[in-house]
């Protein structure tokens, strides 16, 4: 007994000296962590910090935010018919944009995984080329493309004999948020199809090589190998395009800059308006507080959403892990 | 055999046909960026120019300015690029291979902070440039993204962490031979983490290229800052009929994309597809 009291009160102040000695021994280490560490707390923690904080003011923009007006933004952003628009607009670009082109993606990365196919490399180019754009500069081009007075493909469908005259793709509300969801698709097809490829080739060969040996068909391995075996996989693709696809923005911005009459306002170009360029709801001046108190209601509303799908990623993960044990 | 044989084809036919309409924008920008205006005016559905306009392209250089939006966007894309390797790689090396107090909450901390919600963080960003009078400098454009993010340095310590056995025992040895913890990381764990710099550094010159809210806000008072993509937006409002110069400029500002993909294909896929199994 008294032994161990002893060691105990000689093992304390050890204990102690012992943390100071680590800190000293690992110097280099925290030398190494410093620059990131500064970045980080100037470009990352400070702005989200200063993000929540703004929102409590009402604020031009110029000068020092002044005038505290507590959550008044928030019940702002809430009662405004406009920012309702904008949200469900986003969230119709997404509920049309994800499900179309992930099914798309999944089936080019299952045609381009084929073992028979030549010249893989060129079509997987093809493809995935529109992705690594600036999609500013993206809808530029598609823009210049889609002019009702000389576009090229009215000229095209024109030529086809699908239409008789040219349509005003981008300035008629009927066509020009389906418009905007179409070059979406096109645009990030290529990324979900090289993300599911990734998926595909982790999957064994001999899985299949087996459910060829009992006699099933392809569709059969379909079903029964591929599909549930990307699962998971396929799961975090589609965080990533929902996140994606919500905050659309350089599209909406560049190819109709949310027009016709507010047709295809997204909350991200609703947010550029009201923080930067004016807008005729605002009468054309800018309001930061008011921007920023819809953006931390969007990113909310994201995360909220991302953190559904996290779990049921996790709970899908887990069940696989225990079909693998058995 | 013929069945199969006759599938097997319609399904080369469906993809180049399905390929080339993919690309066509692509074509299409590149065959208007040589004609005159007249001729692009005039419409046609041919893809091959009358007369090849070199022209288009000497005046969006020299007089729509291109040529400095051109050096904004290298500079934007390559000086960030080559610091946040830097700043994010030795962070990753030191959470891998050092067992120092407080790295756990680190770690956490950034894990934590990656998934908290932000709001309009660009004008927090802005005021700090603003403070720190760099708002009319073209390193105010590039500093918010000099340190590199969160990611980066993620991926950079699951990489050496994966290596990390291997590693210790050469910096053991280096040790032995009286090289300091910078050394050893300039000799040993540059030359050992080279996949990573290699995809995390392509992936991050792309996005700096492509880079487009920020510079458009920072530049906004001050169209010298413009890179290519806000240039090319706001040379698209100020000359509305010039289309064939746009047609020159985005195709300047889309080539060097294609080049490095062409370069660089495998790093660019591998990097793309590791971030999908993490």
């Amino acid at each position: 007994m008294n032994t161990e009291k002893k060691e105990l009160s000689i093992n304390y102040p050890v204990k102690k000296r012992g943390f100071w000695q680590q800190v000293k021994e690992n110097l280099s280490a925290y030398t190494f962590l410093t620059p990131m560490t500064l970045a980080w707390v100037a470009f990352g923690l400070y702005p989200m910090i200063a993000s929540y904080w703004i929102v409590l003011y009402e604020w031009s923009g110029i000068g020092e935010p002044t005038r505290y007006v507590g959550l008044a933004n928030f019940a702002r952003v809430i009662s405004d018919p406009f920012f309702w628009k904008a949200f469900r607009n986003s969230f119709i670009y997404a509920g049309f944009q994800v499900p179309i082109q992930l099914f798309l993606a999944l089936v080019l990365a299952m045609t381009l995984n084929l073992k028979w196919l030549k010249g893989k490399a060129v079509f997987r180019t093809i493809f995935f080329l529109p992705s690594l754009m600036s999609r500013a500069i993206i809808g530029l081009v598609l823009g210049l493309m889609l002019s009702p007075f000389n576009g090229v493909i009215n000229e095209w469908l024109i030529h086809l004999h699908i239409i008789k005259q040219g349509i005003d793709w981008l300035g008629d509300p009927r066509t020009a948020f389906p418009t905007i969801i179409a070059v979406g698709i096109w645009q990030t097809l290529g990324i979900n199809m090289i993300y599911f490829s990734a998926g595909l080739q982790a999957i064994p060969n001999e899985l299949y090589e087996v459910a060829a040996l009992d006699g099933s068909n392809a569709l059969q391995r379909l079903f029964h190998i591929t599909l549930p075996l990307i699962r998971p996989v396929f799961l975090i693709i589609l965080i990533l395009a929902l996140i994606g696809s919500l905050n659309v923005f350089e599209l909406v911005l560049v190819l109709t800059y949310g027009g016709p009459y507010y047709a295809t306002e997204v909350v991200q170009t609703y947010i550029y308006k009201f923080a930067f360029a004016g807008t005729e709801i605002s009468g054309g001046r800018t309001e930061v507080g008011f921007a920023s108190a819809a953006a931390l209601l969007m990113g909310i509303m994201v995360l909220a959403l991302t953190g559904l799908q996290v779990l049921i990623v996790t709970r899908l993960r887990r069940k696989r892990a225990e079909y693998f044990e058995m | 055999m013929v069945t199969r044989k006759f599938g097997r084809t319609l399904l080369y036919l469906g993809l180049i046909v399905g390929g080339f309409f993919y690309i066509y924008p692509f074509l299409w920008m590149v065959s208007a960026s040589f004609k005159t205006l007249p001729e692009f005016a005039r419409g046609g559905l041919s893809l091959i120019p009358q007369t090849i306009h070199w022209q288009n392209y000497l005046i969006a250089w020299r007089e729509a300015e291109f040529s400095r939006y051109f050096l904004n966007t290298v500079a934007l894309a390559t000086i960030p690029t080559i610091t946040s390797l830097i700043s994010t790689s030795m962070a990753g090396y030191a959470l891998a291979t050092r067992r120092f107090p407080g790295r756990k909450i680190y770690i956490g901390g950034a894990v934590v902070m990656m998934f908290l919600p932000h709001g309009l963080t660009v004008i927090p960003v802005f005021m700090l440039i603003h403070k720190l009078g760099l708002l009319h400098t073209l390193l105010g454009v590039m500093l918010p993204s000099m340190g590199g993010t969160l990611m980066q340095a993620l991926f950079f310590l699951g990489y050496y962490s994966s290596i990390s056995t291997g590693a210790k025992t050469l910096e053991e040895a280096a040790r032995v031979d009286g090289a300091g913890f910078f050394q050893t990381y300039w000799r040993i764990m540059m030359p050992l983490g080279r996949p990573m710099f290699a995809t995390l550094g392509i992936l991050a010159f792309i996005s700096g290229w492509n880079n487009f809210y920020w510079p458009l806000v920072i530049s906004l008072g001050d169209p010298k800052l413009r890179t290519l993509p806000v240039g090319l937006y706001a040379f698209r409002g100020e000359h509305i009929t010039e289309w064939t110069l746009l047609c020159a400029g985005t195709t300047m500002a889309l080539i060097p994309i294609i080049l490095l993909f062409l370069f660089f294909q495998r790093y660019i896929i591998e990097g793309l597809a590791g971030a999908i199994k993490m």
